[in-house]
């Protein structure tokens, strides 16, 4: 009885959490760094202050989780072309020169940390190497001159 | 000399026959093992491997089509190079998870679970016969890379799934409870919460 209740304000929690703040960060991308970054790399437990103050820690934690593995799977989830995509519009919104965040992204690879702790190998291995891919499509563009290139070829220029 | 070669040759494989008899009677916390290793591996391939969200990302004709776009033969090697090892490990995982699956129905779900002889010989079959896709599969992805046989993809998801079936219905004596109580784990702490 007492986990159905538990499941139900999980529920209640994850529903406020997806209005509240979740709504205003449209990208899975964007979605996945901030959950990740709700988690405390040395206990693996996520904390949401405004959550927190209706809800039990524990229920807010679980919450969070559910939240983070549905902005994985949405993200494993994207093509390719729309993976680039995001990651394009993220350095434009991070408003970092698109030249460091590749070449820090490529040597950190900062979104092995990023995935949720309970994600499967093979699902997570396939989104690493869908972010290599990315980072190559992106340093590519920015190594090649100016010139016109169709929308949705990898080459396209990238947003400044 | 020619004769004591035939006779230690025949000791050796009696001994080995032995040794694999003992073996398969293992005790009762070994076949405990197998039948969970065998849940376990039931759930991997119904969850994370055999959904077509997942084969179908890895195997995803328009990302290739996407990456042939750009006319960048670094790109194209890189990303057909990428594809092939997530492949690749995707057919590995299911070939070991089908050997626990077998592993399991040579020895355990014949004590608990009444399959009739003509399931178990179909059975045995399609083991054998998803085992030998999965080699030829594995060869034909590192040989001609991740595009090189689609329909061979279908046929390991297909049979994989109709194993997956008979499978589940050999461990229907075996409740999540039992399960949890074989991993030592609480009976109670089914869920996280």
């Amino acid at each position: 009885m007492n986990n159905v209740l538990k499941r139900t304000d999980v529920l209640q929690a994850a529903d406020d959490l997806r209005r509240r703040t979740l709504a205003s960060i449209a990208r899975p991308l964007d979605r996945l760094i901030y959950l990740a970054s709700t988690r405390d790399y040395n206990t693996g437990f996520y904390y949401h202050d405004g959550l927190a103050s209706r809800f039990a820690q524990e229920v807010v934690c679980e919450a969070l989780a559910d939240c983070h593995r549905e902005a994985f799977q949405e993200l494993v989830g994207a093509s390719l072309e729309n993976l680039v995509a995001q990651m394009e519009a993220y350095i434009a919104s991070t408003q970092t020169s698109p030249h460091d965040f590749v070449v820090a992204w490529k040597k950190l690879e900062p979104y092995r940390v990023a995935v949720p702790v309970d994600s499967d190998t093979l699902t997570s291995d396939f989104l690493f190497s869908n972010f290599r891919i990315a980072l190559a499509i992106l340093q590519a563009r920015l190594n090649t001159p100016r010139t016109a290139a169709p929308a949705s070829s990898p080459h396209r220029l990238l947003a400044q | 000399m020619i004769q004591l070669v035939l006779y230690l040759v025949l000791g050796a494989a009696f001994l080995a026959s032995l040794y694999a008899f003992a073996r398969r009677s293992a005790s009762a916390e070994g076949g405990a093992q197998i039948i969970l290793r065998a849940r376990q591996a039931l759930s991997a391939l119904q969850a994370d491997l055999l959904p077509p969200r997942v084969f179908e990302r890895i195997f995803a004709n328009g990302d290739y089509r996407y990456i042939i776009s750009a006319g960048d033969p670094a790109l194209t090697a890189m990303f057909l190079s990428e594809r092939r090892k997530i492949a690749l490990s995707w057919v590995e995982q299911i070939r070991r998870q089908i050997v626990s699956l077998r592993e399991f129905h040579l020895g355990s779900a014949r004590l608990h679970s009444q399959l009739s002889p003509r399931v178990e010989a179909r059975l045995a079959f399609e083991f054998f016969t998803l085992l030998c896709v999965c080699r030829f599969l594995q060869l034909a992805l590192y040989l001609r890379g991740p595009y090189a046989a689609p329909r061979m993809v279908g046929r390991v998801v297909a049979v994989a799934a109709r194993v997956c079936a008979t499978s589940e219905e050999a461990m229907g004596f075996l409740s999540a409870v039992k399960v949890d109580r074989l991993a030592g784990k609480s009976a109670h702490k089914i869920t996280a919460l």
